[in-house]
């Protein structure tokens, strides 16, 4: 029976909590029953084992890229605005959270009696408040409570209001759970729960069946069928969208990952519109009516009209559709009314209230100090209580007094005094213990577990399972669920098998309609993808002029600089790499020499159009539409811009001068190689849909531009000696090898001109790009725009024939003043163009969002 | 003299959610030093007209709207008329009523538009509230206790407490208990602290914005009347007295001799005071350093200003935007006293006796009323003349 000596080094006495309550074994050292087979087995496994498995999931998730959101500072809550995440891989432990199932029976009773009772509530707040007319609950705990906004109430729209709940848990001393709070906005961690699962399963595929855990794929499936069935019109195949804050939000992946695996439209609030009195979606495809909503953002910013002004993260006119019935919004607008912390020491109240007979699930001994009688306790018992806020659910760590200095506790207690209704205090519980691996052996740690609800009707179903989360001490555990600490997959195991299986992979029962193409591409995911292509783009032509420019100064053939530098130089200022006082001959003189301004220019945040401004913007969209790029296009972005970005070191140079040549070329080196690697895997990985449709517009418009461009600085200008400028832009046009293998050294305008801009069968030539613009625009969808597709067609023809009917030799005539007019007046006609194109295409299908204002009938 | 419309007089327009409306209670309550003069009218007949127009740059594509200027029968209100025009035709329109039983007017327009006119055209009669004697009221102490579950929503506990705009503090209450001393009857007080607040603060529409706080007006000693009223809502709530925002319109009276100054109006904020079970609602103007009485016509109340702005609206596109508001209160006829027209303060609208000549129907066109015909708004030359301070 005592498996703790028999499986030898898995099972040490360090892997065992000190004191307090141990999840996996019984105060005199035996296993309990519900976790005996979980402990033999992976004490059978042994400690190399285990090391293995757990690579094997740190690897899933990486190449997965489940992350988290990045929670830096003292349980800040994360702020919407930050742009650039700091995105890090999910934490799962390789040893799951076992729980027997007539454990389980009980505790999931208790959720079920509690869940029904916060959405009795609820209804009670949002409608005829019997519970403040009558005094179970004191009214001051809503009406001072600035949550509350007073438009969510009566609000008609579903009759029932919370749909998906979660509920937090910890296990004292005495081996009883007890809610340390309720989630009834948009809870977060369902997504991370089920990837753990899926993760789980891959790793212990074996004892997760073997210890008969229960599957977790019918509450999804359930889930899925619950939010189709809200569909106030369109009952058969309604639209279900998921309502994410916008991107870099700190549950970013889980909300991806949810509407993908449940086949929901993700969308942001720019997304959205509401016309003729219902809400859409903005798409390329027109307006797509959405007649269910699961928002993941907060009540107050669901719209700007008649709530929180300044929010962008809903739409305006949201309630009143709501009101009108035309929409389910899942959970009911107002629903965070139900987790408002103060509310939990009269839920006992509410239950005899509403229903009769007690809780069975007890929350945490918990005091609301706007109770003059509470209040008196807590401040005589105020070292043996923490304290937080009573109104609002944050992730910030509650306040411990006996941690503040005197004159901190001084400072406290005056705002306690001056407005007690605001705070709450809970007692203070030692949690549980769970065996965590942790580097490579056990260690016991406190862990709380996140159960998730869903309501249908008068049914609840509790999610056989758990986000359990494991940490060194209970404060650590009292943030968010997804700031970053370790977790483990929940089981809930029996003794008798399963019955029907039920897959997490999504089932073929359903059946699909096969589909070739998704009309349903946000109108904003087509324009980021549309500028990544631009950007990208954009980083490379610049990356390509500045190695070749750099090669050139470093170069030792002095006589032969002469020749191609002020082009180069010229051409770098034209793209506003440098200087504009560059590619004014006039001007030159009075500036510094190039080579003293060129390497430090390369890393210059403060040009507006230089490199790392351009990757930022990259960086930007990318991140805008990571849902849309592969896990490996994203990595190598981000690795591109991170190299990028590094200090430049100060071998060979005094740091004072920046970066030497060397350094520098190697730099631009690195990138071009980045980005051609990310322009493989997006043209590999993409199927051929709209979204790959945008990004490579994107592309192919901006290498036409930057070629042109090029060329009418280097080529167009009257100059001595041509054929070290027509090399170097061969080789910023990447097409030196093949004119060589064509040509070998011989070098002659025309068939350069000839590769560069008139010939089909150069990837990098100009007439190659419009070639690609004309096939992508023949297969974007047709829709009724402000633009007529034809007119966007005409000019793609247009182009096409101005370059197919040019003829290079023509074309590379020098006229008396010894310029390529010809030439020149090809390209300017056709870089005046693509502009013409650039914005048909964004009048077209990407612009539907223009800045809004609010009304308020005052001038003042 | 007395309060704003109360909401809880309208028992069949408040929220759809079924909870009991409707306040049996006496509400409307005023005061006077003395007894009223038996000369005086008992109700007037108002016209007002309401226009804001904005000019935009740039195309509007969509813009999605609330009003809040429509006012409904009820206490010492009764409204006869409330028309509702929008320029261009919007795409849809409806009403609900709000959370403290406003009436709501939505509107959504989505065809491109270059300019935006909403004309709101409403006929009213304000009564004469009761009238208590200044000195006679009970003990403000009395008003403190917790009145419960009576009445509808929302409760009227609930405007003891702070709400986003005005949050009680030491230093109104320090402000308050100079006029609030122990056992003062709370008519005398609470008219006390509205003279004090007229006094202490210069009326100063350069001095804050809309978005001004509380307690930046108050250490300013300055502002609008939406100030001044926030001032005292926040000194009342801050020794524990429940206070309401309401928002209206005053009649503005023509220097002697001059005529009346056509849509030179404001809208207007004062406040009320809850002044215990007996004597319902106060109306407090400290804009004005009075009792609200007839030459106030109440249209929406709330917590604070947030509850009750005029107009709400968001728009996409529009460039940059000119805003025009005109407000025009023409009094069309005053009703002399008889002891007909004072009805008793507690009997609901529909039933109650009427003013001569007046009908309680709201909607009921203007031709119903029998006396003269109100004089419209003329355009006689006249001298500019300043009319009290509103707004």
């Amino acid at each position: 029976m005592n498996t703790t000596l028999q499986s030898g080094s898995l099972w040490t006495p360090e892997s065992l909590a000190a004191g307090g309550f141990d999840e996996r074994i019984f105060p005199d050292g035996t296993v309990r029953p519900s976790w005996q087979l979980v402990s033999d087995q992976l004490a059978a496994l042994g400690p190399e084992e285990m090391l293995d498995r757990s690579a094997s999931i740190e690897q899933f998730i990486r190449e997965n890229g489940i992350t988290f959101h990045a929670d830096q500072s003292q349980g800040a809550v994360p702020s919407d605005e930050d742009e650039e995440t700091a995105n890090r891989p999910w934490q799962l432990s390789v040893i799951p959270f076992v729980m027997g199932s007539a454990e389980w029976n009980v505790l999931s009773d208790g959720l079920v009696q509690r869940t029904h009772l916060l959405e009795r509530i609820l209804v009670d707040l949002l409608g005829e408040q019997r519970l403040i007319r009558e005094g179970v609950v004191p009214g001051e705990l809503f009406w001072a409570n600035p949550v509350f906004s007073r438009a969510y109430h009566g609000l008609e729209g579903t009759p029932q209001k919370l749909h998906v709940t979660a509920t937090d848990l910890v296990r004292g001393v005495d081996g009883l759970w007890r809610v340390t709070g309720d989630r009834t906005r948009a809870p977060s961690g369902l997504g991370y729960l089920l990837e753990n699962r899926i993760v789980m399963g891959r790793v212990l595929p074996k004892l997760i069946r073997r210890s008969n855990t229960r599957r977790l794929a019918s509450f999804f499936e359930s889930l899925r069928e619950h939010l189709q069935s809200l569909a106030p019109q369109d009952r058969s195949n309604p639209r279900v969208a998921l309502l994410a804050p916008p991107s870099g939000s700190y549950r970013e992946f889980e909300d991806t990952y949810l509407a993908r695996y449940l086949g929901l439209t993700l969308v942001r609030g720019s997304d959205l519109a509401i016309r003729g009195g219902c809400l859409h979606v903005k798409t390329l495809g027109g307006l797509l009516p959405i007649q269910v909503l699961w928002r993941h953002i907060s009540d107050r910013r669901c719209d700007p009209l008649e709530l929180d002004p300044a929010s962008n993260q809903g739409v305006a006119g949201l309630l009143r559709c709501v009101r009108h019935g035309r929409v389910a919004v899942v959970n009911a607008i107002g629903s965070v009314l139900a987790q408002t912390p103060g509310l939990m020491p009269y839920l006992e109240q509410a239950n005899q209230f509403f229903f009769g007979g007690s809780l069975q699930l007890p929350s945490l001994k918990s005091y609301w100090l706007g109770d003059p009688q509470q209040r008196a306790y807590v401040l005589d018992h105020l070292d043996s209580l923490v304290l937080r806020s009573a109104y609002t659910v944050s992730s910030q760590e509650p306040i411990d007094t006996t941690r503040l200095s005197q004159q901190e506790r001084a400072e406290f207690l005056q705002r306690i005094e001056a407005d007690p209704g605001q705070f709450l205090a809970q007692e203070r519980l030692a949690y549980s213990s769970t065996p965590v691996w942790i580097g490579g052996q056990v260690k016991p740690q406190r862990v709380a577990l996140r159960n998730f609800q869903l309501i249908r009707g008068d049914r609840v179903e509790v999610l056989p399972g758990a986000l359990a989360r494991v940490g060194n001490d209970e404060m650590e555990l009292s943030r968010s669920p997804v700031s970053g600490q370790r977790t483990l997959d929940c089981w809930v195991t029996s003794d008798v098998p399963l019955g029907k299986h039920k897959s997490l992979l999504p089932s073929g029962r359903n059946a699909i309609k096969l589909r070739r193409i998704g009309d349903e591409l946000p109108s904003r995911v087509a324009e980021h993808l549309y500028w990544l292509g631009r950007y990208v783009e954009r980083a490379e032509g610049i990356s390509r002029l500045m190695r070749t420019t750099l090669s050139r100064l470093s170069g030792e053939e002095t006589t032969e600089m002469a020749a191609e530098l002020p082009r180069l130089t010229y051409a770098l200022a034209s793209l506003g790499q440098i200087e504009p006082g560059y590619a004014v001959d006039s001007f030159v003189a009075g500036l510094p020499n190039l080579d003293q301004v060129l390497p430090a220019s390369v890393l210059d945040p403060e040009q507006p159009r230089g490199l790392i401004r351009t990757m930022q913007s990259v960086m930007h969209n990318a991140t805008a539409v990571r849902d849309r790029l592969s896990n490996d296009a994203y990595r190598i972005l981000r690795r591109a811009f991170r190299e990028l970005n590094q200090p430049a070191s100060a071998s060979g140079r005094a740091v004072s001068e920046g970066m030497g040549y060397g350094e520098a070329i190697e730099r631009v080196g690195t990138l071009i190689v980045d980005l051609l690697a990310f322009a493989g895997v997006t043209s590999e990985g993409f199927v051929r849909t709209h979204s790959w449709q945008f990004l490579e517009l994107g592309r192919r418009i901006e290498r036409a531009d930057q070629t042109c461009d090029l060329l009418l600085t280097m080529l167009c200008p009257a100059t001595e000696n041509g054929k070290a400028i027509c090399e170097a832009a061969l080789e910023i046009t990447d097409s030196l090898m093949t004119y060589r293998s064509r040509y070998l050294n011989l070098v002659r305008l025309a068939p350069v001109v000839d590769l560069i801009v008139t010939d089909d069968t150069n990837p990098r030539s100009v007439l190659y790009q419009l070639d690609r613009i004309s096939d992508v625009i023949e297969k974007l969808p047709a829709v009724e725009g402000p633009v007529r597709l034809d007119a966007i067609e005409r000019i793609v023809l247009d182009m096409q024939y101005q370059v197919k009917l040019a003829d290079p030799y023509q074309l590379c005539q020098t006229s008396d003043d010894g310029t390529l007019e010809q030439l020149g007046k090809l390209l300017r006609g056709i870089a005046g163009r693509l502009p013409e194109l650039s914005d048909a295409i964004s009048a077209h299908y990407l612009i539907h969002t223009a800045a809004t204002q609010q009304l308020t009938g005052t001038g003042r | 003299m007395n309060g704003g419309q109360m909401n809880e007089g309208h028992a069949n327009g408040g929220q759809a959610n079924g909870g009991p409306k409707g306040d049996p209670l006496p509400e409307n309550t005023a005061a006077t030093p003395g007894a009223a003069p038996a000369a005086l009218p008992t109700a007037v007949r108002y016209r007002i007209r309401h226009s804001t127009s904005y000019q935009y740059s740039q195309n509007v594509a969509v813009c999605q709207n609330q009003l809040r200027m429509q006012p409904i029968s009820g206490g010492n209100v009764i409204c006869h008329r409330s028309t509702l025009t929008v320029v261009p035709e919007p795409s849809s329109r409806d009403e609900h009523f709000d959370y403290f039983g406003n009436r709501v007017q939505a509107f959504s327009i989505e065809s491109k538009h270059r300019s935006l006119s909403v004309v709101v055209e409403s006929q009213v009669t304000i009564r004469q509230p009761r009238v208590v004697a200044e000195s006679a009221s009970p003990p403000w102490e009395t008003c403190l206790k917790p009145v419960g579950q009576r009445g509808g929503l929302p409760l009227r506990d609930e405007h003891r407490y702070a709400s986003p705009r005005v949050a009680p503090g030491r230093p109104f209450a320090d402000y308050a208990r100079e006029s609030f001393g122990d056992g003062r009857g709370i008519v005398e007080a609470a008219l006390d602290l509205t003279r004090r607040i007229h006094h202490d603060f210069a009326y100063d529409t350069t001095a804050t914005d809309v978005n001004t706080t509380t307690e930046r007006a108050f250490e300013l000693r300055a502002g609008v009347c939406q100030d001044f009223a926030h001032v005292q809502i926040a000194c009342l709530r801050s020794i524990g007295l429940a206070a309401r925002y309401v928002s209206g319109y005053l009649r503005t009276v023509p220097p002697p001799g001059k005529p009346r100054l056509v849509g030179a109006d404001e809208s207007h904020a004062w406040l009320e005071v809850f002044a215990g079970e007996d004597l319902g609602w106060l109306g407090l103007d400290p804009t004005n350093a009075c009792l609200v009485g007839m030459d106030h016509i109440p249209v929406s109340l709330g917590r604070d200003y947030g509850d009750v702005s005029p107009m709400r609206g968001v728009v996409l596109g529009g460039g940059t935007h000119t805003l025009k508001v005109s407000v025009d209160v023409a009094p069309a006829q005053e009703v002399a006293g008889s002891k007909d027209a004072s009805p008793p303060p507690n009997s609901p609208p529909a039933s109650q006796p009427q003013p001569a000549g007046e009908s309680s129907e709201s909607g009921n066109p203007a031709t119903a009323n029998p006396a003269p015909s109100p004089d419209p708004p003329t355009s006689q030359s006249q001298s500019q003349s300043q009319p009290p301070p509103s707004g």
